[in-house]
């Protein structure tokens, strides 16, 4: 994010385009209330009628995979409505001719059959969000990122935020609002193929050495080319390129696309680790089972979605034989012949981040003390912390300038027909999170919400498929099939079906479309073609149901319960 | 009652927290005036604590490492030393085999926190030789 989560509530206009704050972080929804509230101005772009979009000044319905027609659409109004910061683009921005050379192209009108949104208020929310006073803040989440054209989809949204000049200021800018707790920081610190910790960039010589002499190695040691990403794993399995997978703190069997073939693709791994805090039903597939502690059970720093570092202590001592992550990494790199020992988490936060990443070097534990907290860029151990980003205009490229693309619009991959008439887009529970294992076992969560979940439909779809309201449906796709219950609701898009991706029997990733983009490689969660229908006898459904779900537990407690076997022999030696 | 500071696991607005602790058990939460949250929690702020309990409701919390010493075979519980020194080996044999970059790794972007992920990455990255680690960033 260029702004900050409380500076929110000091925009002028908040627009937020694939992006359901209240389901997905109802304290930062709280915000956009309280900027509301404060006379601020409220777009929502959704194809479902969001929470946001009862308290919008102005809500867009557009067609589900329609995104770079209608922001291309957005950016044209901003030009030939004379709305461009003309002083903002001349000084702070490289590429404007040949952006506009296919922006030009698109207009409200000539994109309305594909985005389904009335020319006459895409206009007047374009007019809204480049004039308002004193900025505007661009928010998306999934519903940019993962379609087909996702990052030609983050280029648009930059470009309209540079052109209208709403960033280089406070509270403006562009907000890709992070969903998981510490998605932030597990980037920060360079859980990427791309990056060593602060992004900086594993394909540079001088970094490499920097890295290399800081750990002890030979600088030949390091890889010098960018590594794999974790969606592309169950292709690399395939083509036996990856043998090992050492799986930390993630359920892919949960969370990924189209799990029936990844299943398969694991199977087939000559080594599966898995380190974890529960018997997921990942875990339960591994080879080598490692207990980790919890949250609650050690402490470190988060990352929040405005690179807001924060300190979290320990509360309770950790379970059975549980180490922490970073000390089995540790204990597994010595037998391996690498010395990296550390005796607690602040010296590891010191040496392998704060000396290594300038722009983190002020986020001491001293400053994160209880409610304290370190933005970065937070580069000197004065320095106050960064909530905006990009002030006055400058940007981090070479250049010192933003460099305006654009994008012309493509179909998304899996486009509906006879046989899968349906788009079924996955979509967040607010009562859950991630792959369920943390809230599926909290007493209260778990009683608001349990399996099968919901799959949402709207009325029409309902009545043509014979579907009732709370009824057992099943939903099936190229990939696979699943249970889910149906909930007529007529705030979601007739031709579309929503499905949250908690579910461990409903599981909407049987039926998802693996396609990842060239380059992010992040999967088209939003837009598969899928078919639903109506189960005829409900009482055999909803006992089907039962036994299914007792089965799943019943399984990883059985496969859990090994644990407590003590071993009938010592080490290896 | 013992109260101790956290940060909310769960979204990334990053709520601060009190855990509320009574005999080594977690029993409840209460807001912190913290930058984001101000006090104020949300459902999973409020009622999202006592996964770490081991309720068993969904599935059980893991105690010991346990290894599969046959694929197809069954998991059993062994010690410490014989889970690491079996990941360790095949490992190194993996990486003797086939290179470096047939091994993959990832980070975790939840209750971890950012130091395992700099451990992990390390790892990675010094230990195994290779670029291959990722997060669920992308799902």
């Amino acid at each position: 994010m260029s702004c900050g989560v409380p500076g929110m509530e000091d925009a002028g206009c908040l627009f937020l385009f694939g992006y359901n704050p209240s389901a997905s972080h109802p304290i930062v929804s709280r915000r956009i209330v309280k900027a509301k509230e404060k006379g601020a101005k409220i777009i929502v772009a959704d194809p479902r009628v969001i929470e946001t979009a009862r308290i919008a000044d102005i809500y867009l319905p557009l067609k589900n995979g329609s995104n770079i027609a209608f922001l291309n659409a957005f950016a044209n109004v901003i030009v030939t409505e004379g709305l461009v910061d003309e002083e903002f683009v001349k000084e702070h921005t490289l590429g404007f001719d040949e952006w506009w050379d296919t922006i030009k192209e698109y207009t409200p009108e000539n994109t309305q059959e594909i985005t389904g949104v009335d020319p006459q208020l895409l206009r007047e929310a374009a007019r809204m969000y480049a004039t308002a006073e004193p900025s505007s803040i661009l928010c998306w989440g999934m519903g940019v990122c993962q379609h087909l054209q996702n990052v030609e989809a983050v280029h648009a949204c930059a470009a309209i935020a540079c052109v209208s000049g709403q960033i280089g200021k406070p509270n403006s800018g562009v907000a890709p609002v992070r969903g998981q707790n510490n998605v932030q920081g597990a980037c920060d610190m360079g859980a990427l193929p791309n990056y060593f910790p602060g992004y900086q960039k594993v394909t540079d010589p001088d970094i490499r050495q920097k890295f290399a002499d800081h750990w002890n190695v030979p600088v030949e040691a390091l890889s010098d080319h960018v590594g794999y990403k974790v969606s592309d794993l169950p292709r690399l399995i395939e083509e036996g390129k990856i043998r090992a997978f050492y799986n930390f703190g993630e359920d892919p069997v949960q969370t990924e696309p189209d799990v029936p073939h990844l299943t398969k693709m694991l199977e087939k791994l000559d080594l599966f680790v898995c380190q974890d805090i529960f018997m997921t039903q990942t875990a339960a597939m591994a080879d080598v089972v490692l207990p980790a502690t919890s949250w609650g059970e050690h402490e470190g720093v988060f990352t929040a979605c405005d690179r807001t570092f924060q300190y979290f202590s320990q509360a309770v001592p950790p379970k059975g034989e549980c180490k922490h992550d970073w000390q089995i990494f540790s204990e597994l790199a010595e037998r391996m012949g690498y010395d990296m020992h550390w005796e607690n988490a602040q010296q590891i936060w010191d040496e392998e981040c704060r000396a290594l990443w300038p722009a983190a070097y002020g986020a001491t534990y001293e400053k994160m003390a209880g409610t304290g907290h370190a933005q970065w860029p937070i580069p000197t151990l004065d320095h106050p912390g960064t909530p905006d980003l990009f002030l006055g205009g400058k940007f981090t490229t070479p250049e010192g300038k933003a460099h305006l693309v654009a994008h012309d619009y493509r179909d998304p991959t899996e486009m509906p027909d006879e046989e899968f008439p349906l788009i079924l887009c996955t979509v967040r529970e607010v009562g859950h999170y991630s792959c369920r294992s943390m809230t599926g076992n909290c007493k209260v969560l778990a009683l608001l919400a349990d399996e099968p979940g919901e799959l949402r439909i709207h009325p029409d779809d309902a009545k043509e498929r014979g579907i009732r309201d709370g009824e057992l449906v099943r939903a099936w796709s190229r990939r696979g099939e699943t249970m889910s219950r149906a909930v007529i609701d007529e705030r979601v898009n007739a031709g579309t079906v929503y499905m949250t991706y908690q579910w461990w029997i409903g599981k909407c990733n049987n039926l998802t479309l693996h396609h990842v983009d060239d380059r992010s490689r992040t999967p088209e969660d939003k837009f598969s073609a899928c078919q639903v229908e109506a189960l005829p006898d409900q009482k055999w459904a909803e006992r089907h149901l039962q036994e299914l779900y007792s089965q799943l537990k019943e399984d990883l407690a059985e496969t859990a319960a090994a644990q407590h076997v003590e071993p009938t022999c010592g080490g290896t030696e | 009652m013992e109260k101790h500071m956290a940060v909310c696991p769960y979204c990334g607005a990053g709520c601060k927290l009190n855990l509320l602790v009574e005999n080594d058990q977690i029993v409840g939460s209460e807001g912190l005036d913290g930058l984001t949250n101000q006090g104020e929690l949300c459902l999973k702020g409020m009622c999202g604590y006592d996964f770490v309990n081991d309720t068993k409701i969904l599935t059980p919390r893991l105690y010991h490492p346990m290894l599969r010493r046959e694929k197809g075979g069954k998991l059993e519980r062994v010690t410490w030393d014989e889970a690491l020194d079996f990941t360790a080996s095949k490992l190194m044999e993996i990486k003797e085999k086939y290179g470096p970059d047939a091994i993959m790794t990832t980070g975790s972007s939840r209750g971890t926190g950012n130091e395992s992920n700099l451990a992990m990455q390390r790892f990675t990255r010094a230990c195994l030789g290779t670029n291959n680690i990722d997060n669920c960033a992308r799902t």
